[in-house]
């Protein structure tokens, strides 16, 4: 058997072990031998690669925001004792409801501005600047909100405060976005309920980031 | 890795985790991410060679797990169902972007991708040595077509069986595919070690 003949059937050969004539050549041959040996050595590193890699802690993030946005996630079985609960961690225990509902109640208004300015529609238009007005401190209002809660996580762990931070930014944009949408067309019913999925996102990030500033 | 595993210290064994998870339970969620994250990802950036899209496939892949979590009736290991999960959506992907898994005849060997070898020349060889950092960026270098087969069968370690169901193949195209794979990884990787030893 020559390398030519050998190498047609190599394939089998690795997979099977080969015939006592493949073993014969692959002994007489190095250069044979050599390439069966690369492609076994191939083979043997390529199975460390299994597991070799770690996702950003923003796959799990999204992860979670969705289990959650869909319903999937309900209360955790473990109780969180009051009694455990930090001064540190009671300190914000008011933020999480009080921004969440203005956020929320801020978007129902939103959301019921716009029916209400159609009927209106034909009489007159309404002046956008009294809104943004609005917008803009809420957005101000966000941002002290933001901040506070950065500070809490980043108090426990300055990784995740970075992720939430990242979060939080993407989270804002998408709010500002759909804001201007909503704003531009307020008979556009998708761009309300943009709005408002915005809105629930950033309660759920302030939600999961008072979970894990508690101790 | 079986389902008695303690995956944290002494939280949850994953087959508590697992009936947690079916209730809505947060925490069995995460500890069932934890214990898969890196092995799914790992998949799907062998497979994509693209961090973003990994990243979104793992993301999906999670997903799809456990929106499904409640059908789990452990006939098979948790991990098996999970990864076959993991590589359906990956497969999917790359055949909306369609780009070609294997090709359903033999493939025909262009020039680019056969072995170079001069007449009489002899053949360096990489004496049996892999470094595992060359090896990845090598296998991102793969066509996808060998990219697919090789990381399902060295990386993953299905059987060609197993493969030609997933991507739609004869069991003797997926034998040839990974061959040519490994032929190919091969001239990379001495390639790659000659511009090594070319670099001061």
């Amino acid at each position: 058997m020559n390398c030519a003949e050998f190498q047609r059937v190599l394939p089998e050969t690795i997979e099977g072990g080969g015939t006592a004539e493949h073993q014969a050549h692959l002994i007489s041959c190095p250069q044979c031998s050599g390439l069966v040996s690369d492609l076994n050595a191939i083979s043997k590193t390529a199975r460390l690669l299994r597991a070799s890699e770690e996702p950003s802690p923003t796959v799990w993030n999204s992860i979670e925001i969705s289990l959650k946005r869909e319903g999937l996630i309900r209360q955790p079985l473990r109780a969180r004792s009051v009694a455990n609960r930090s001064a540190g961690g009671w300190s914000l225990a008011w933020l999480v409801p009080v921004a969440a509902g203005l956020l929320i109640g801020f978007g129902v208004i939103v959301y019921q501005r716009g029916p209400a300015q159609q009927s209106h529609v034909a009489e007159k238009v309404l002046p956008a600047t009294p809104s943004r007005q609005v917008i803009n401190r809420a957005g101000s209002n966000n941002n002290n909100d933001d901040q506070q809660v950065l500070e809490a996580i980043g108090s426990r762990s300055p990784v995740v405060r970075a992720e939430y931070a990242a979060n939080l930014q993407n989270v804002n944009n998408y709010i500002r976005d759909a804001e201007e949408s909503a704003q531009a067309d307020p008979n556009d019913e998708e761009a309300q309920q943009s709005l408002m999925d915005a809105y629930e996102q950033r309660a759920m990030l302030y939600d999961m980031a008072l979970d894990r500033s508690m101790p | 890795m079986t389902d008695a595993r303690k995956p944290q210290g002494d939280r949850l064994t994953e087959a508590e985790a697992i009936e947690r998870a079916k209730q809505g339970d947060a925490e069995a969620f995460e500890i069932l991410y934890n214990l898969h994250k890196r092995r799914v990802y790992s998949l799907c950036l062998r497979m994509t060679a693209n961090t973003a899209e990994a990243e979104d496939l793992t993301q999906e892949a999670f997903l799809q797990l456990f929106r499904k979590i409640g059908t789990f009736r452990g006939e098979s290991a948790f991990s098996t169902w999970l990864h076959r999960m993991a590589v359906n959506v990956v497969l999917m992907r790359l055949r909306k972007k369609g780009l070609a898994l294997v090709p359903l005849e033999e493939t025909i060997e262009t020039e680019e991708e056969s072995p170079k070898k001069e007449p009489g020349a002899q053949d360096a060889t990489l004496e049996g040595s892999v470094d595992r950092l060359q090896l990845q960026r090598a296998i991102e270098n793969l066509p996808p077509g060998y990219r697919t087969v090789f990381v399902l069968h060295d990386v993953e370690g299905y059987e060609h069986n197993e493969i030609a169901g997933m991507v739609g193949c004869s069991i003797g195209n997926s034998k040839s595919q990974l061959h040519k794979a490994r032929m190919k990884l091969r001239e990379l990787l001495k390639t790659s070690r000659a511009e090594k030893a070319i670099k001061p």
